[in-house]
């Protein structure tokens, strides 16, 4: 989830931000980023609003996330954010260069073990899943991602995530044949060739919007996306299909930058928005998972069925840890590639 | 009579014209020192970065300018920009001349059309023709119904959408000073080069084009280096075999950190830009808006 996904709300949260500061300064406030649209307004209904209402702490809302501004504030001591969702190969990655503020775990309570680390806890989980438009495959259900490769049972043109960032390669060599638990370290020359044998047909998307544009307007027939946006889709009436086959899932992650004005509110913020009622609102609204474990009993039955944890028996981790290592050269090869 | 006024004119114009410089240089010293402040300064930090990250040397000018995708991008850049400016170019002179001779109440009417584009969200412009140019969209629909082409036409997520969109959006920036240097030249021109032979042709190429030539070379000059730096439409409309410098910097910035190499890649953009325009500077005179003409 790049910084593109949020371009159009950037100047509507600028003027919010504007407006709340010019209300007075309650007695603690902080600044929470995250990366506009849907998922950020409902980030700031089921967390920040209840949050403000019980500690009195005002939070006031930033965005999109943007890595550079992030680095650039730690750098220069000047830190505006004081909680940044990101993603969880950036949180990696960020712990080790010194980025973050260490957290005080002993306030996150039920949160999945899976997504916690000394310098970020979860904000939510997202699959990346496969997606098609029905009427453009003529009643083809594609049911794993080898479909995406298939280009004559399923012809039309296929779209995935453009930038270098786990899903693409893992996708290419699932579809290869590779099985889910031998997929890392990387067969990068292999997912390259597999990649190139559709390249003349993928269409990339590079937010989430224009993913959903290309999906129900049947300009891509098939492809990759996050499974919340499917989901929007599909309830909005588009006829639109998604398989959660070998689904891939990640976190986005949330951490507190480095030098932090409001350390110890913000670190409550952290609490209450990993709590489990707050990730059952945010889950429910969003089609997006709740990182703490306890939070799905607090759910409807309905919204639980939507989640991407529902389909855990095919469901694939992609590694953050791995890509944190290896996010540099794999991003060479991927721009060479790309630009061939 | 005209000479005793001519003669006493001069002498209080050029007095006139000091004191009017030197004001000028005051009157210049907020954009100076925001532009100091604001622009110079950051560029030098980036030259810096460029020189000292991960480690003191030229090892990102050398990866940038060895690696075959880093050229390959330059190239791009390069190519999506000339031929964007070549086609405003080809569509904007026409324009601009319209505007120029057109009756006011038409000219006024024609140039809202074109200031309401620069007024709508440059993003919701960008969505929009994407809308319109994908395979699924209004003009391949239209096309297809009245029986022009049976397959779809790949007008988007290539250069062609690329060109069309950027196009679209550098179209005023060509326009307005290309009309003012239109507007500027005296019509009796043309009828005289009529009255001694010349064809419409040669009107055109003898002695329009040549006065226009300022215009044309200012214009273009902003549209050029505008492109050059663009980062929504292209990444909005081009394909990524297509991507441009603008797109490959933000990813070095936001998303690897590489701030090292992405200063390097502004900085080596920075100069060739600075080189063009000292080119055109030195050529063409930079068109009429230097401080007390060339």
């Amino acid at each position: 989830m790049t910084a593109t996904k949020a371009f159009g709300t950037r100047v509507a949260l600028a003027a919010s931000l504007g407006i709340l500061a010019a209300t007075p300064v309650l007695a603690e406030s902080l600044v929470f980023t995250s990366w506009g649209g849907t998922t950020q307004q409902a980030q700031q209904k089921h967390w920040a609003k209840p949050f403000s209402a019980a500690s009195g702490v005002n939070v006031a809302m930033d965005g999109p996330t943007d890595y550079g501004k992030f680095k650039a504030m730690v750098e220069s001591g000047n830190v505006n954010w004081d909680v940044v969702d990101v993603e969880g190969d950036f949180a990696y990655k960020a712990a080790k260069d010194g980025l973050l503020e260490p957290l005080d775990l002993s306030q996150l309570k039920g949160v999945d073990p899976r997504f916690v680390s000394p310098n970020s806890v979860g904000s939510f989980y997202y699959s990346f899943v496969l997606g098609y438009n029905k009427p453009a495959l003529k009643g083809a259900a594609p049911a794993s991602w080898a479909a995406l490769f298939d280009l004559k049972r399923y012809p039309g043109k296929r779209t995935l995530y453009k930038w270098s960032a786990p899903g693409v390669l893992e996708i290419a060599l699932l579809a290869d044949g590779v099985p889910a638990n031998k997929l890392y370290p990387l067969d990068i020359d292999r997912a390259f060739k597999k990649l190139d044998s559709i390249k003349s047909q993928i269409v990339w998307w590079s937010g989430g919007a224009q993913s959903q544009q290309l999906l129900a307007s049947g300009e891509a027939s098939i492809g990759m996306f996050w499974n919340g946006r499917v989901n929007a889709l599909q309830q909005s009436g588009a006829p639109v299909g998604m398989s959660w086959n070998q689904n891939l899932t990640a976190a986005d992650m949330l951490v507190i930058p480095k030098g932090s004005k409001n350390k110890a509110a913000a670190m409550k913020f952290l609490a209450y928005a990993t709590s489990p009622e707050a990730q059952a609102k945010f889950a429910g609204e969003t089609g997006y998972a709740p990182i703490n474990l306890q939070a799905k009993s607090k759910m409807t039955p309905a919204a639980v069925k939507s989640l991407p944890d529902q389909h855990g028996a095919s469901q694939i981790n992609l590694d953050m840890r791995y890509w944190a290592e290896h996010r540099e050269e794999i991003a060479k090869r991927w721009y060479a590639w790309q630009t061939q | 009579m005209s000479t005793a006024l001519s003669s006493a004119a001069v002498p209080v114009r050029r007095r006139f014209k000091i004191g009017a410089e030197s004001r000028g240089v005051k009157l210049l010293l907020p954009a100076l020192l925001l532009l100091g402040g604001f622009f110079l300064i950051p560029v030098l930090t980036l030259l810096l970065r460029s020189v000292m990250e991960p480690a003191p040397g030229l090892q990102n000018y050398v990866e940038l300018l060895g690696s075959q995708t880093y050229v390959r991008v330059f190239f791009n850049t390069f190519m999506v920009a000339g031929v964007v400016t070549l086609i405003t170019l080809l569509i904007g002179f026409p324009t601009a001349w319209l505007l120029a001779v057109l009756p006011k109440r038409w000219s006024q009417l024609m140039f809202a059309v074109l200031l309401l584009s620069m007024w709508t969200n440059l993003l919701a412009r960008t969505y929009a023709w994407m809308v319109l140019l994908q395979q699924t969209g209004l003009i391949n629909r239209v096309l297809m119904a009245i029986g022009v082409i049976d397959e779809p036409l790949a007008l988007v997520n290539n250069l062609v959408g690329v060109t069309i969109g950027m196009t679209y959006i550098m179209l005023p920036f060509l326009v307005m000073p290309l009309h003012a240097t239109l507007r500027a030249i005296d019509p009796s021109t043309l009828r005289a080069a009529a009255i001694c032979g010349a064809s419409r042709w040669q009107a055109l190429r003898l002695v329009l084009l040549p006065l226009a030539l300022p215009g044309i070379a200012s214009g273009a000059l902003m549209v050029f280096v505008m492109s050059l730096g663009y980062y929504v439409t292209p990444a909005l409309l081009g394909g990524t075999n297509y991507m441009m410098l603008a797109e490959l910097i933000a990813q070095l910035v936001q998303s690897l950190l590489n701030w090292g190499l992405a200063g390097a890649a502004a900085f080596v953009l920075l100069v060739v830009t600075l080189g063009l325009y000292a080119v055109q500077l030195r050529y063409l005179g930079g068109g009429r808006t230097g401080f007390g003409g060339r």
